[in-house]
């Protein structure tokens, strides 16, 4: 195992040497956890085309939405129903939206979605989890009462309930999510969190006057990050299919705002006259959903400290 | 601490989160809910004096407080165990006991195959890890996962609408749960099984993925273990020391996600039922939704609640069961 952490380096006979300068050639010099982990990540080829593919899918939007000529909202009421052709390159709907555009929009918005409940959920489980376990005894208790009364509701109910009585836009449809998507994550956090707060370098810290911010951000987030960023991948996906679901049955975005979601609800009653209207918006969730899968795996691999797969680092 | 004093405490817990969810549910749709919107669609449209005395009769007059049509639906439910009306006047109640039958019928056969073929899968592809069949049938399971549940549901009934064409006749029915026309026995038999093909292999082929996958999983941690290879050592063949030794193990947090998802029996499936058209708990729910039903949606909340805490606790009895490591009485 070539693998050096930097703690195992300092506890050797002789003093670490300051890097490359007294190593020996043959005695390769440590790498730190992040670069290790970037560097299986990188030696993982179906990783790497997945995240390659998703950047390309942004970039496609930021291209597409630049070369379109239509809008997503307004028809062409002399072309409607039309299959793909050099003017509408996805063909138009019944009501004579441009197909196409309709898609950079709706991708667009997927993605603005993902990205977002992607992020924010798993940051407020790792602070709401960290926050629990560090603080222990009655905080932990009640925090926990909170938490599990949340899980226990059924979300997909409150989430409804709350975007059925409005036609409100993506931004609340993203904090309802946001508000209820957390719980799961942060349970398992404050799990991995509550025995490292009893170790002995912990209390070590407390004691001699670290404050908590510090020991949170120095001691526990590390044991958490690899929780933390495989959550990141599975937060985006899930809010991803989450808006495609909910909007499916009418009650996520709404017209005329666009989501893929939307499209494939107005597209499924026709499939059998208007195809492209169903299959244009089906593969673009393919490759937004499908590669996030081969990132979220990669990701795994590389922060799997048994993992052979990926290759050993260095 | 016995067993039965920690049930007798986790239960104790459980019904006040249960309390309180399915208020903040109340106070929740009371809020956003609009009743009247369900008569703004009514062919003659109804003037709004008709509108509002029908609503206040069924105490779902949304210019009441929502503090005090809370206090008057909660004093319903405690003294009477009568959960409200919805907008049309149907009681809660007796549309919740038509529905929940139907979804149980719907989701049990689907679930069984899901638990079934999910866990033989599962130990299939982990005692034949990176071999072609292990390859295809996970990256099966990975395809179903990028799908959302409606989508695929969505494809699978226009398959079927395929089939029916390429037969010549409606041989498989891609929406409802029967044919009120059909009598007699063998008949009624055969219409059922031609309603429930459809929705089955669609709930079953886009749900066993899951258990697939993190039963080859667990399994994979406990190939390698050290009591598997005394168990070899001792003249066991592969496949009889990970049957016998490895799956015992691997199997305690499989056990523990059946006991939770044994009550979604009784909740049903809301895109399934959404797709095909089975008027069970699932498309009860989202029509609640639609037609701002603020008796029905709170309903929802508290029995899938109520549901959830008994998964939880099924669970943690699953895996005194299973794990012979375990002891909770001494």
């Amino acid at each position: 195992m070539s693998v050096l952490l930097p703690g195992a380096a300092a506890g050797a006979d002789d003093l670490p040497a300051p890097d490359g300068v007294t190593t020996p050639a043959a005695q390769p010099v440590p790498l730190g956890r992040s670069r290790v982990v970037l560097r299986r990540f990188l030696r993982n080829v179906p990783a790497v085309v997945g995240l390659a593919l998703i950047l390309l899918v942004a970039v496609g939007v930021l291209v597409g939405n630049a070369v379109s000529p239509y809008s997503a909202t307004e028809p062409d009421l002399t072309a409607i129903g039309q299959p793909p052709s050099a003017a509408h390159w996805l063909g138009t709907d019944q009501a004579g939206t441009d197909v196409f555009t309709q898609l950079v929009h709706g991708t667009a918005t997927s993605l603005l979605v993902g990205l977002v409940v992607g992020v924010s959920t798993p940051v407020i489980a790792a602070v709401y989890g960290c926050v629990m376990a560090y603080k222990g005894g009655r905080v932990d208790r009640s925090m926990l009462f909170v938490l599990e009364t949340l899980i226990m509701a059924p979300s997909f109910l409150l989430v409804a309930i709350l975007m059925a009585g409005r036609s409100a836009g993506i931004g609340v449809l993203i904090l309802v999510l946001v508000v209820f998507g957390w719980m799961n994550t942060a349970r398992l956090v404050r799990g991995l969190t509550s025995s490292l707060v009893q170790r002995d370098y912990v209390r070590a810290a407390r004691y001699s006057g670290v404050r908590p911010f510090l020991i949170v951000w120095r001691h526990l987030l590390p044991n958490i990050a690899s929780l933390t960023v495989l959550n990141v991948t599975m937060g985006i996906w899930g809010a991803i299919l989450a808006e495609v679901s909910y909007s499916y049955i009418g009650i996520g975005v709404k017209p005329p705002d666009v989501s893929l979601g939307t499209m494939l609800a107005s597209a499924s009653q026709t499939v059998d006259s208007y195809p492209w209207m169903f299959w244009s918006p089906v593969i673009a969730l393919l490759l937004i959903t499908g590669p996030l899968a081969l990132v979220n795996d990669g990701l795994r691999d590389a922060f799997d400290p048994s993992s052979g797969s990926g290759g050993r680092a260095r | 601490m016995s067993l039965l004093r920690f049930l007798a405490r986790r239960l104790a817990t459980y019904a006040v989160m249960l309390f309180i969810a399915t208020s903040a549910a109340f106070l929740l749709a009371a809020w956003q809910f609009n009743p009247g919107r369900l008569f703004t669609t009514r062919v003659p449209r109804p003037s709004q004096a008709v509108v509002d005395r029908t609503l206040t009769s069924l105490g779902l007059d949304p210019r009441e407080p929502v503090l005090h049509r809370y206090w008057d639906w909660l004093t319903g439910v405690v003294t009477r165990w009568d959960w409200g009306r919805s907008p049309n006047g149907a009681s809660v109640n007796s549309q919740f006991a038509q529905r929940v039958g139907i979804s149980f019928s719907l989701t049990l056969i689907a679930l069984v195959l899901t638990l079934v073929i999910g866990v033989a899968l599962g130990v299939y592809t982990a005692a034949r890890q990176y071999r072609v069949s292990d390859r295809a049938v996970t990256s099966f399971s990975y395809l179903t996962f990028v799908l959302p549940a409606p989508v695929a549901y969505l494809a699978v009934q226009l398959l079927a609408i395929h089939a029916n064409s390429l037969v010549g006749h409606d041989a498989l029915y891609v929406t409802g749960i029967s044919d009120p026309t059909v009598t007699g026995f063998w008949p009624s038999a055969l219409d059922l099984v031609r309603h429930y093909i459809v929705p089955t292999v669609a709930m079953t082929v886009f749900g066993y993925a899951g258990y697939q996958v993190s039963q080859r999983q667990f399994l994979l941690d406990n190939v390698n273990a050290d009591f598997v290879r005394t168990a070899r050592a001792t003249g066991l063949t592969r496949n009889q020391a990970i049957l016998r030794h490895a799956l015992r193990v691997s199997f305690i947090p499989t056990a523990q996600s059946i006991a939770f998802t044994i009550p979604a029996l009784f909740i049903g499936s809301y895109f399934a039922e959404a797709v095909f058209n089975w008027p069970g708990l699932g498309l009860w729910s989202v029509q609640a939704m639609t037609n701002q039903d603020v008796s029905a949606a709170t309903a929802m909340v508290a029995y899938g609640a109520l549901i959830f805490a008994v998964g939880a606790v099924l669970a943690d009895v699953a895996i005194v069961l299973v794990d012979p490591r375990v002891r909770v009485s001494r």
